[in-house]
């Protein structure tokens, strides 16, 4: 640029701007900020709770300090740490046998059709069902117990299955039943996203077998082994339920966990210091392995790829051979049945009188009717289907409503880094906590509040319950839609709905996953129910609970009460599990 | 109240036959949890509770309520535990008879025996039973009370005056009285005896009570079941033949002396502050008419009636209304901490875990453990 002045010519030269053109930080709009307020509030349901715990674990007569944790020195605690710790390995086994099971899944395609149901359904029922369900199955009288039967009919005599020692196979069965399913859908979902080309190029090379397994599919798949690790870890430290339906009273004590160890601290009415400390002992280890499981989810090469179009089936594998099919076909007939039986052992003995299922096993023909169903009715069970209803629809609707646009905030609302990084972590550690962290603290300011037995308090400890969930899920799914294409939607350079529509069917599948397993996981709690809620909001699981406590005499309306428990969760995960495993699986970022 | 399942059902109807009540009835089942009713850790305190441990009543006083005036006179056995400095905490709504023993008369009949009369005739009578190829007795030992009845009516026949002791001291001390471990040598005299336990101890101990009268009279693998009066309408139901169903009371621990009873009750208590509507509920639920319908279906006695029951159960009502019997209240609910789940009934399952079949040579090793595990017990 040239400029004359007082018969001077000068050139002016311009160079690049570097650093800030205006000192000071990026204004960034507080606006946003306010989508995150709802979430704040619900999370201080359970953070206030938490921090009252914390104090309480550590207050001591003489000011702070760690004297409540001599509670661990007691031998019945550090024996329900240890079955604590055998249970977190009971989860690895499961994870490595859902694992093999689903590569065998993978490579005989014949078995998917029939394996899937038959793995959901236990998914789907609550853990006091399926303890139910594994009680039925052991019971030690050889006219009613299915495998004290067979095994008499074998080997002359049967061992007590649900006596010491032996109880724990009930245990292990139950647990594996309902999770495998989980474990072995996702697993599934994994290996159907690997890009076709790269199995090709892996076999052009010759490599099979183990080296092919250590090769590509377990590098491929570490992110989602680390969600089902995590998942499956945290539940096997929650167990409680299950112990204490499916374990007779005697048996109690050695297959006692930390969270049960726990709960008969806090109703023998130990101090509540030390109640804390036990409290805060479960949490620590399972926060401990939340961290350590997102920890490893975060040093991964290779993301679950989202799929922009639908992939053409004729470019797909190649069909496997018949005689591969075959054996895929028996396999999964053969899978299924095994895994379906327990169900159908419920059901045919809530199909007998009380009096023919305290009486003989569910293959009797005799007295079959609905007089147990009948008899469930009477015992509250249609009032307590209400209530659960009423609950588990208000618990997700507001979880929705307020996970939604949280997810939002987190995934694209210009939060700093560091920020993001603190709520994230946030709500990976308050998705991992135990009951037992905010139990005593909640129940007492829900009491000294006026609301025990209120359904809206359970509904709203719920939903905070889920949040942390559901945001992690949500945000995940959020940030998987491919940015581009976003950005082009929202500034009009591509045909917008086809773009719209395409950033939807990226969100959909979290959104449905998040709904239905809030649904069905508030509509089968039976913990919260029973830790927190006063009498009169009388959910489903507690109903169950009162009539299993004379387990023989009730078998058939317990039964009953288990079925009718069971049939809206079952068929809600049925009819959505492709779209719930997808809306799992898709983009998991941590 | 901590009933669940049958009975609950059953109070139901007694509530239904109230008639029209001014005020509604919400009935909350707390199962074993019912200490809670009182602690600070409940939600909503239910205005009436219906105690299945009478024996807490004298440990709540400054929670509870007096009860309403001009209510039936009891029995003056209950004024020990519900009346204090005069005034009346509480009113049984329903008594359990701890002492009852049920069995198949037909096998009794087939081998030549009679119900046993005195503890050394049970003895022989179990012998007997078990040479037949009958086992004898079907234990519930999954159910921890079943344990603790079966040694309390021992004990309370060989030491009335221990037993009493131990039910109103401050701070017991069971393991301190030799009593303790007389009892603790014949109750195993019986259950060590080979062949005496349907199914052997691992399968006693996965047995609730309801699998106890199954294992008798449904599947008719033994010949007798300790339980309560309000097992009626569990062995009715399930038993094979209606007909062929007996009870006999616990027997004199030796020939000549009282036999043993020991009672049990759920007493109606009002909390702290009670209302009109409550106190009316009492008065109608007190009246002796009132639990006709509970008392039609069986499995229940209370103490101002001694008709309208089964045979069975009339028998039991009239023992328990009869002067001069060795009547005590359930020890395990009035030792508190030390009668619980951690307590005796640990001890005792230990201790049947220890001897069950295993034949008398076992038994004064296991006594000696028994007591020493009390003893840490108490502290």
């Amino acid at each position: 640029m040239e400029l004359q002045t007082n018969g001077l010519t000068l050139e002016v030269v311009g160079r690049e701007v570097s650093g800030r053109p205006v000192p000071g930080r990026p204004r960034r709009p507080a606006g946003p900020y306010l989508l995150g307020l709802p979430a704040l509030l619900l999370s201080c349901v359970l953070l206030i709770p938490i921090g009252v715990t914390v104090v309480t674990a550590f207050r001591t007569p003489d000011g702070f300090g760690f004297g409540n944790f001599a509670v661990m020195g007691d031998p019945a605690a550090l024996h329900a740490v240890r079955n604590s710790l055998l249970w977190v390995l009971v989860a690895f086994g499961l994870v490595v046998v859902g694992f093999f099971l689903a590569l065998l899944s993978y490579r005989l395609p014949g078995l998917t059709p029939f394996l899937q149901p038959a793995l959901v359904v236990p998914f789907a029922v609550s853990v006091l069902v399926s303890g139910v369900t594994f009680r039925l199955l052991f019971d030690p009288a050889p006219e009613r117990g299915t495998v004290t039967a067979v095994w008499s009919a074998l080997f002359g005599s049967s061992p007590v299955w649900l006596g010491p020692g032996l109880f724990w196979l009930v245990l292990v069965s139950a647990f594996g039943w309902t999770w495998l399913g989980y474990v072995v859908s996702l697993f599934r979902a994994g290996l159907d996203a690997i890009p076709d080309d790269v199995t090709r190029t892996i076999a052009a090379e010759g490599v099979t077998g183990w080296r092919r397994l250590w090769a590509l599919e377990i590098p491929l798949l570490r992110p989602i082994t680390g969600v089902v690790t995590l998942t499956v870890v945290v539940a096997a430290v929650r167990v409680f339920d299950l112990v204490l339906i499916a374990v007779p009273g005697p048996m109690q004590q050695s297959a006692d966990v930390l969270g049960l160890n726990w709960w008969r601290a806090t109703t023998s009415g130990d101090p509540a210091g030390r109640t804390a400390a036990l409290g805060v002992v479960l949490f620590a280890i399972v926060a401990a392995v939340g961290l350590i499981g997102v920890r490893g989810l975060r040093r991964r090469r290779w993301a679950m790829p989202v799929p922009v179009a639908r992939q053409d089936a004729a470019l797909g594998r190649p069909k496997p051979s018949k005689r591969a099919r075959r054996i895929g076909w028996t396999a999964g007939v053969v899978v299924s049945l095994v895994w379906i039986f327990p169900a159908v052992v419920l059901v045919a003995t809530a199909l007998h009188s009380p009096r023919a299922a305290g009486l003989r096993g569910w293959w009797s023909p005799s007295g079959l009717g609905l007089s147990s169903f009948a008899d469930a009715a009477n015992a509250g069970l249609l009032r307590a289907l209400l209530s659960t209803a009423l609950i588990a629809t208000a618990a997700t609707a507001v979880l929705l409503a307020i996970a939604v646009p949280t997810a939002y905030l987190v995934a694209w609302g210009g939060l700093p880094a560091w920020l993001g990084r603190v709520v994230m972590s946030v709500f990976v550690v308050l998705a991992v906590t135990p009951v037992q962290m905010y139990a005593a603290p909640l129940r007492d300011a829900i009491g000294a509040a006026g609301l025990a037995g209120s359904r809206v308090a359970l509904a709203l400890v719920h939903a905070a319950a889920g949040l942390p969930f559901a945001v992690l899920l949500l945000r995940s799914a959020f940030a998987a839609a491919p940015p581009a294409l976003v950005s082009e939607a929202l500034q009009g350079s591509a045909r917008q709905s086809a773009v719209l529509a395409t950033v939807q069917r990226t969100y959909r599948p979290a959104l449905i996953a998040v709904a239905v397993l809030e649904f069905s996981m508030v509509w089968n709690d039976f913990i919260v129910g029973f830790l927190i809620s006063g009498p009169g909001t009388t959910p489903l699981s507690l109903v169950l609970w009162g009539e299993a406590r004379q387990f023989a005499a009730s078998s058939g309306t317990v039964a009953a009460a288990a079925v009718v428990a069971s049939v809206v969760p079952v068929v809600l995960l049925l009819s959505f599990w492709s779209t719930v495993v997808r809306g799992l699986t898709t983009g998991s970022k941590p | 109240m901590s009933w669940g399942g049958q009975e609950l059902r059953a109070f139901h109807r007694v509530l239904d036959s109230l008639g029209n009540l001014d005020y509604t009835v919400e009935v909350v089942p707390l199962g074993d949890d019912i200490s809670s009713a009182f602690g600070a850790r409940s939600t909503r305190p239910p205005d009436l509770v219906m105690l299945p441990q009478p024996g807490l009543v004298p440990r709540h006083l400054r929670d509870l309520e007096p009860m309403p005036a001009g209510l039936a006179r009891r029995s003056a056995l209950w004024d020990e535990l519900l009346v204090h400095d005069g005034t009346t905490y509480g009113i049984p709504f329903k008594t359990a008879h701890k002492s009852a023993i049920w069995y198949r008369p037909s096998v009794f009949r087939a081998a030549g025996l009679q119900p046993p009369a005195s503890w050394p005739d049970w003895l022989t009578v179990n012998r007997a039973l078990a040479q037949a190829g009958i086992r004898p007795l079907s234990l519930a030992a999954g159910d921890g009370w079943v344990l603790t009845d079966f040694f309390e009516n021992v004990l309370l026949g060989i030491a009335p005056a221990v037993y009493a002791g131990l039910a109103t001291a401050a701070a017991p001390r069971p393991s301190r009285q030799p009593q303790f471990a007389a009892a603790l040598r014949l109750l195993g005299t019986m259950w060590s005896a080979p062949g005496s336990l349907a199914g052997g101890v691992q399968r006693s101990l996965v047995q609730q009570f309801p699998d106890a009268i199954i294992e008798v009279f449904g599947h008719r693998r033994a010949a007798m079941v300790l339980a309560s009066d309000f097992a009626e309408p569990v062995v009715r139901q399930f038993a094979a033949d209606p007909k062929d169903v007996g009870l006999f009371t616990f027997p004199s621990l030796a020939p000549g002396a009282p036999a043993p009873v020991v009672v049990g009750a759920d007493v109606m208590v009002l909390r702290k502050p009670t209302t009109d509507d409550a106190r009316d509920l009492v008065r109608r639920l007190a009246a002796p008419a009132a639990v006709d319908p509970w008392i039609k279906e069986g499995g229940f006695l209370t103490d101002v009636r001694l008709k309208g029951y089964s045979p069975e159960l009339t028998r039991l009502a009239e023992q328990l209304a009869a002067p001069g019997e060795l009547l005590q209240f359930d020890l395990s609910d009035r030792l508190g901490r030390l009668g619980d789940t951690n307590g005796l009934r640990r001890v005792l399952t230990d201790f049947l875990v220890k001897i069950g079949g295993r034949g008398a040579a076992v038994l004064p090793e296991a006594v000696d453990a028994a007591v020493g595990q009390m003893r840490e017990v108490e502290g």
